[in-house]
């Protein structure tokens, strides 16, 4: 689903945020990204995205070279690809059912089948009673189910999460986690950044660890530390 | 179909945002445009009046009626052996009366009041060099066949003159306006964009196509200068209306013909739409890269 071919990233500035990365992620996986602030995590989703151009190397996202991708191509690449961020990114003037189906309506559904797949991602987020409030009248998880519920609306292969729980207490965090378990039971590629010890302990899946850049653990079934007993990811 | 409402509805609601921007813009296309316009209409008006002086009817002696046509003849023969002449024609009244329904071919109002009679016959006299109107017109001053002596030369070469000099600045005016409206409008896309740019950065991450993002935008730009274009052509058809009222004169023609004003209604209104356009796509280009 995700593959990354000996993948560097240098800023104008000179800071090298990726270094030689290689990664290959399966369809229906779930991959934590874990590592210190500014070790890379965000420009490795963005790089995912073509919001920022890779200097050297090969990314691979649901079977298409995107390193190569024409401009005008960029919005089909994003339309197999939910994203979910830690500020929401929702519209204040839109209610929680538009919020939804705007992602819809600007890749041109047409309004019915939009109703009709709205109303079905509330539903799978436990939202579908909340659809006529606004952002503001919503928790911070709640806003954050909107959220994911616009990332999964067009049923995309693939879901990149950077940091979805950085803004919310743990048990809030728990939620979040249980909707993006049950988004990659669907068969969904899940990616997701984060800090959150507990998160990556408690969900027991593949860590990749990164630092200034490089990837220095690669483990299957791990906690945010790493376990001793889980193998290195090798062939997979 | 629904996104083309979406698309319009984008458009005008960015509109309602941004009022003062806004206004600014259609202003600046409004005053170019209608200079623009008013341009050509003097120029036009100009080259109406002069036409007669451009085929070389430097003074025109208009001819008592009743003197008779011999006396006419004799006045003719006089003048062709001026030095300073180089031709002269006779126009009697019916030709005079086929002159002035050519003149006013689009205007019967004017035909239907004029009695054919009351045009008076006239000599049209070419001189060999302009500048020597003034010893022909002495000359013929006192002669009881002359009822009134025309010199075009003179207010017509002033007139030129001060044309020339007219189109020069009005071209330099209407290119800086046109250049500035143009930036205007480029100025109110970015303000349109900056104000959205939470949504269009939303629509980028969900896979709204490029276009589906900039078409809004442009149709933006489009609309205001296609408002500044029909203020401009309302603005000046109006003045060319009540221009067209005030004329004193029927040699004088402050009208020009409802064929030239279509026209040039037309091309005035579409141009301020493609100012329009081009000022979009200026304001757009550094902003949508993906
Ligand atoms: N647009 C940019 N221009 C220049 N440097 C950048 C840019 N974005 C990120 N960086 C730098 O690249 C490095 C990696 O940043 P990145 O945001 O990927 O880290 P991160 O792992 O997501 O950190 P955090 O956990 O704090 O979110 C940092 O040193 C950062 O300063
Ligand atoms: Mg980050």
């Amino acid at each position: 689903m995700i593959r990354l071919e000996g993948v560097t990233k240098v800023y104008d500035g000179g800071i090298v945020a990726a270094r030689d990365v290689d990664l290959d992620i399966r369809k229906g996986a779930f991959v934590f990204l874990v590592g210190p602030s500014g070790s890379g995590k965000s420009t490795l989703i963005r790089l995912c995205l073509r919001e920022e151009r890779l200097t050297k190397g090969v990314i691979w996202v649901a079977g298409k070279d995107i390193s190569t991708l024409p401009n005008w191509k960029i919005p089909y690449l994003r339309r197999s690809v939910g994203t979910v961020f830690q500020d929401f990114k929702l519209l204040p003037s839109k209610t929680v059912g538009e919020n939804v189906a705007f992602a819809l309506e600007v890749i041109g559904r047409p309004r019915a089948v939009a109703r009709r797949q709205v109303q079905q991602v509330l539903e799978l987020v436990g939202l579908s009673t909340k659809a006529d409030r606004y952002p503001h009248q919503l928790s911070g998880g709640e806003q954050q189910r909107v959220s994911i519920a616009r990332a999964f609306v067009n049923r995309p292969p693939i879901l990149l999460a950077d940091e979805p729980t950085g803004n919310l207490d743990p048990a809030t965090s728990v939620g979040i986690m249980r909707l993006l378990d049950r988004i990659n039971r669907t068969g969904t590629t899940v990616m997701m950044a984060t800090h959150d010890h507990a998160i990556v302990d408690a969900m027991q899946r593949r860590v990749v660890q990164l630092d200034r850049g490089r990837v220095v653990r690669d483990q299957r079934e791990s906690g945010y530390e790493g376990n001793l007993d889980s193998t290195i990811e090798g062939k997979a | 179909m629904t996104r083309l409402w979406y698309l319009f509805g984008e458009a005008l609601t960015s509109f309602r945002r941004n009022v003062l921007v806004v206004s600014a813009a259609i202003l600046a296309v409004f005053i170019s445009l209608a200079l623009a316009f008013s341009a050509l209409v003097f120029n036009e008006l100009v080259n109406l009046n002069t036409i007669r002086w451009q085929q070389g009817n430097h003074i025109i002696v208009w001819l008592q009626d009743d003197l008779g046509p011999i006396a006419h003849t004799d006045l003719l023969g006089q003048i062709l052996a001026y030095d300073e002449v180089k031709s002269a024609d006779y126009f009697n009244k019916a030709q005079a009366y086929q002159e002035f329904q050519e003149m006013f071919a689009d205007n019967p109002a004017i035909l239907d009041e004029v009695d054919p009679n009351v045009l008076p016959a006239s000599i049209r006299i070419e001189l060999t060099d302009v500048d020597l109107y003034e010893s022909v017109q002495f000359r013929l001053v006192g002669e009881p066949v002359v009822r009134k002596i025309d010199v075009q030369v003179e207010a017509i070469e002033r007139l030129l003159s001060v044309t020339r000099a007219l189109s020069a600045i009005g071209i330099g005016l209407v290119v800086l306006l046109t250049t500035s409206a143009v930036v205007l409008i480029a100025n109110t896309i970015r303000m349109a964009i900056y104000a959205r740019r939470e949504e269009v950065g939303i629509m980028k991450l969900v896979g709204a196509g490029n276009w589906f993002i900039r078409i809004p935008f442009i149709l933006e730009g489009i609309i205001e200068g296609l408002i500044g274009g029909a203020l401009a052509v309302g603005a000046v058809l109006f003045g060319h209306y009540i221009l067209s009222g005030t004329s004193t004169d029927f040699f004088i023609r402050l009208q020009v013909s409802g064929d030239f004003l279509l026209r040039w209604s037309v091309a005035i209104f579409l141009f301020g739409g493609f100012a329009g356009f081009i000022g979009s796509s200026l304001g757009l280009r550094r902003f949508l890269k993906v």
